[in-house]
């Protein structure tokens, strides 16, 4: 691996964080983020996946640890770029269903038809490891299950 | 492990071609399974013919399933088994709505309106059992004779005190867990001292939730009180063994079967995904039984082999053999016809494929009904967000449910219903969890912390409805076929037509309204809404609704008094043909607010014993084939 590409790998993580809301641990014990790392890089190419790596981490220095100006950042730079935007919200879905979801009409418009841009889930190792099932404190349909019983008992999760 | 490994025997086509079995069964689900074992373990060589393949029964052929299913972006009931165009299976995703007047012929089964039905049945070993969710309610007695009672449907040629001892068979063989209390108290008899084999699955505390507002309130209807109560569904998944059950002796669940030592079958653990595939194979499926038939070592199973001719002795009506197409590959149309021969002739592959293979080799009927009557139970769907989080989307796919209007003399002009409380979410309606995600993502523009509650928020507390509401037989809903609809095989595809009549679409209404009154009573917010541009929505009397079909086919083969008036007798024996039954819930008559398969299990341990005595009768002892 590259100097660079291990550098954005870093990013990566640090941008998964921010938009998935779960810590570096919660993410790195999925052992998916090589494998959507390389995912993504597959689907819309390297370059585009370096650019949106790298505003976040320029994003991330100039806010210097400051939430608001760094959601700000988000906000305009990332999630309301007609170019950025869509990947940043694939890589949201990714990372809790994971499913890649083809990119948008409008993206592919603009930005080039990729060739393996289609709606796939990553693989069945990916499938367990959606944060959306920690996220609502139940287990992934089908897989890890929490036993005999567990669903009389009250949920852990609660609302805010 | 005491029990004997399962050894299936596989056979080639010659070993079938060189061989008359006293035995013939078209289709590997749970009808063929139960006469399979029955009829092998009573001497009798058998033949299963199954159209799709093997590898269910092979450890690793079911975790390939559980890893498409994984990987599979649309989870439908058919997601875990990949598609096989020489054994095509319909699947709810290729539904589309109709354009009045129109056939819709893009997929298997070829729709011919006015409503477009999106049930599914599932062409693998083990049938639809491979996918189904497990629920086994017995039908009620006043079920057997809705024509008598209530002027709707038909009449059973028995009543529900003939079926009582083998619901209790069928129940021993597939393991079921469930509270008898709970079930008497919504009117089904039971005999003295009964219990299931295994207790009922934990309540979810969802449904715990519900009952705490729901339980006790009352609902007139017709100047008659209905008690709503919370009560369990007795499943066929396995549980925690019933001390009492059989007099003290207890209960061993089965284990799967598997041709590799293993043999899976877990206590249930809280999956929360019995449709269409427990991982741990909790859930009882007919490979346990065909596992059974397999251990007598006289039973036969060539897969990859559908039927697709039934040939008739034109002199005695006698059934000679059933020919049948045999591939290699489901990649590929290449094919071999051959024919099975026997004694014997069951046809179990289930209510659409029977009426089509039936209609294929021109078998009628005298009474002309072979097709006709096709019943299902369309569901209505109401989903609501509870007041508090309830942890939805945990444990078994419905372990609740609402059973006051099951029966009453509102059946004389509105159809009856049962109401599931479903703790996997609104899914079935909306597509949900995974529709949540894209919304939060796409539209609301959600990420980080703010993301995470918003998932608990919306997916946390949904409550979704099932009303499971009774379908009478009517001649018009029916199977047929048509020489320009075949598959790649060649073989007819089955046309289907249904419409959901008034007596039903009252019943829509009604439901409505108490799911209105359900949602007011617990103090949820009623998220219900229905699309004009869903394939299952019509109107009735100015008000919209959609209906979801309930993948409970039936009534395509009834049974009763005469050969006027039934296809099959009571055994689920031909009328027309001696030695040929018809299995499965194509045989029954009314399918009341049961699902299915309980019943048709206990229908099948009712053939097995005639076609015992068939078998050694004069008649088919010398037949000559």
């Amino acid at each position: 691996m590259s100097i660079d590409r291990s550098q954005l790998m870093k990013h990566f993580l640090d941008f998964s964080v921010v938009v998935t809301g779960f810590s570096k641990f919660n993410l790195q014990g999925t052992d998916q983020v090589a494998a959507y790392y390389a995912t993504i890089e597959k689907v819309v190419g390297d370059e585009i996946l370096a650019e949106l790596l790298r505003t976040f981490h320029r994003l991330a220095e100039q806010a210097t640890g400051n939430q608001l100006i760094m959601d700000r950042g988000m906000r305009t730079d990332i999630f309301g770029s007609e170019k950025l935007g869509p990947i940043a919200r694939n890589i949201i879905k990714l990372w809790y269903v994971a499913t890649w979801y083809q990119l948008p009409q409008s993206w592919r418009d603009n930005f080039g038809v990729k060739e393996n841009d289609v709606t796939f889930v990553v693989s069945p190792q990916a499938y367990p490891e959606g944060l959306l099932w920690p996220a609502i404190g139940v287990n992934p349909p089908a897989a890890k299950a929490p036993g005999y019983g567990t669903w009389s008992s009250p949920p852990v999760i609660t609302l805010r | 492990m005491s029990q004997k490994q399962t050894s299936v025997q596989l056979v080639d086509l010659q070993t079938v071609a060189n061989t008359t079995y006293d035995v013939v069964i078209v289709g590997a689900g749970i009808s063929g399974a139960v006469v399979a074992k029955e009829l092998s373990e009573q001497g009798n060589q058998v033949l299963i013919l199954e159209a799709g393949s093997y590898k269910d029964l092979t450890l690793a052929g079911f975790q390939s399933y559980v890893n498409t299913f994984y990987t599979a972006v649309e989870k439908d009931n058919n997601a875990p088994f990949p598609r096989n165009p020489n054994a095509p299976s319909p699947r709810s995703p290729d539904v589309s709505k109709l354009i009045p007047g129109q056939t819709d012929a893009r997929n298997y089964l070829v729709q011919q309106g006015p409503l477009a039905l999106d049930s599914s049945y599932t062409r693998v070993t083990g049938g639809t059992t491979m996918h189904w969710e497990g629920k086994t309610p017995r039908m009620i007695p006043d079920d057997f004779k809705t024509r008598t009672l209530h002027g709707q449907g038909l009449d059973w040629p028995m009543e529900y005190d003939e079926i009582m001892p083998y619901y209790r068979i069928a129940e021993n063989e597939l393991g079921i867990s469930g509270s008898v209390e709970d079930q008497k108290a919504i009117g089904v008899p039971f005999k003295e001292g009964y219990v299931y084999p295994m207790q009922n699955m934990p309540p979810s505390y969802l449904d715990q939730k519900v009952a705490e507002k729901l339980d006790d309130t009352k609902i007139e209807l017709n100047g008659e009180t209905y008690q709503l109560e919370v009560k369990t569904f007795p499943q066929a998944r396995n549980g925690v063994p019933h001390p009492d059950y059989n007099q003290g002796k207890g209960f061993i669940p089965d284990k799967l079967t598997s041709v590799h030592p293993v043999e899976y079958g877990e206590r249930c653990q809280g999956n929360a995904n019995c449709t269409p595939l427990c991982p741990v194979q909790a859930k009882y499926d007919a490979r346990r039984t065909l596992g059974k038939a397999f251990r007598t070592n006289r039973v036969h199973l060539l897969s990859q082999a559908v039927a697709s001719k039934i040939e008739i002795n034109s002199e005695n009506g006698h059934v000679t053999a059933v020919q049948f197409k045999h591939y290699q590959d489901s990649d590929s149309p290449q094919h071999t016809t051959a024919t099975a021969k026997g004694r014997l002739f069951v046809i179990a592959a289930n209510a659409v494929e029977n009426a089509r293979l039936l209609l294929a080799s021109g078998i009628k009927s005298t009474s002309g009904l072979v097709g006709k009557n096709l019943m299902d139970h369309p569901y209505m769907l109401a989903w609501g967000l509870m007041p508090k989080a309830t942890g939805t989307m945990r444990g078994p796919i419905c372990t609740s449910g609402i059973s006051a209007f099951r029966q009453g003399s509102f059946r004389n002009q509105q159809a009856a219903f049962a109401i599931d409380i479903h703790n996997d979410g609104w899914g079935w309606a909306t597509g949900s969890p995974y529709s949540e995600v894209l919304d939060i993502v796409n539209n609301k523009n959600k990420y980080g912390q703010e993301l995470r509650q918003e998932l608990i928020s919306r997916i946390s507390r949904q409550l979704l409805l099932a009303f499971m509401i009774e379908l009478p037989a009517d001649p018009s809903n029916q199977i047929a076929i048509d020489p320009k609809y075949t598959d790649r095989l060649g073989n007819y595809r089955p046309l289907v037509s249904f419409n959901v009549p008034d007596y039903c679409r009252q019943t829509f209404a009604y439901a409505r309204h108490v799911s209105r009154l359900i949602f007011q009573r617990t103090g949820a917010e009623d998220c219900t809404h229905y699309d004009p541009t869903d394939y299952g929505y019509f109107t009735y009397k100015g008000e919209g609704y959609t209906f979801k079909g309930g993948n409970h086919y039936a009534g395509t083969h009834v049974m009763g008094t005469n050969k006027h008036n039934s296809v099959v007798d009571k055994y689920q024996r031909s009328w027309d043909h001696k030695n040929l039954y018809l299995v499965g819930a194509g045989s029954m008559p009314t399918i009341g607010t049961s699902n299915t398969t309980l019943t048709l299990a206990a229908l099948c341990f009712i053939s097995t014993e005639q076609m015992m005595k068939d078998l050694k009768s004069q008649e088919l002892r010398h037949a000559v084939v």
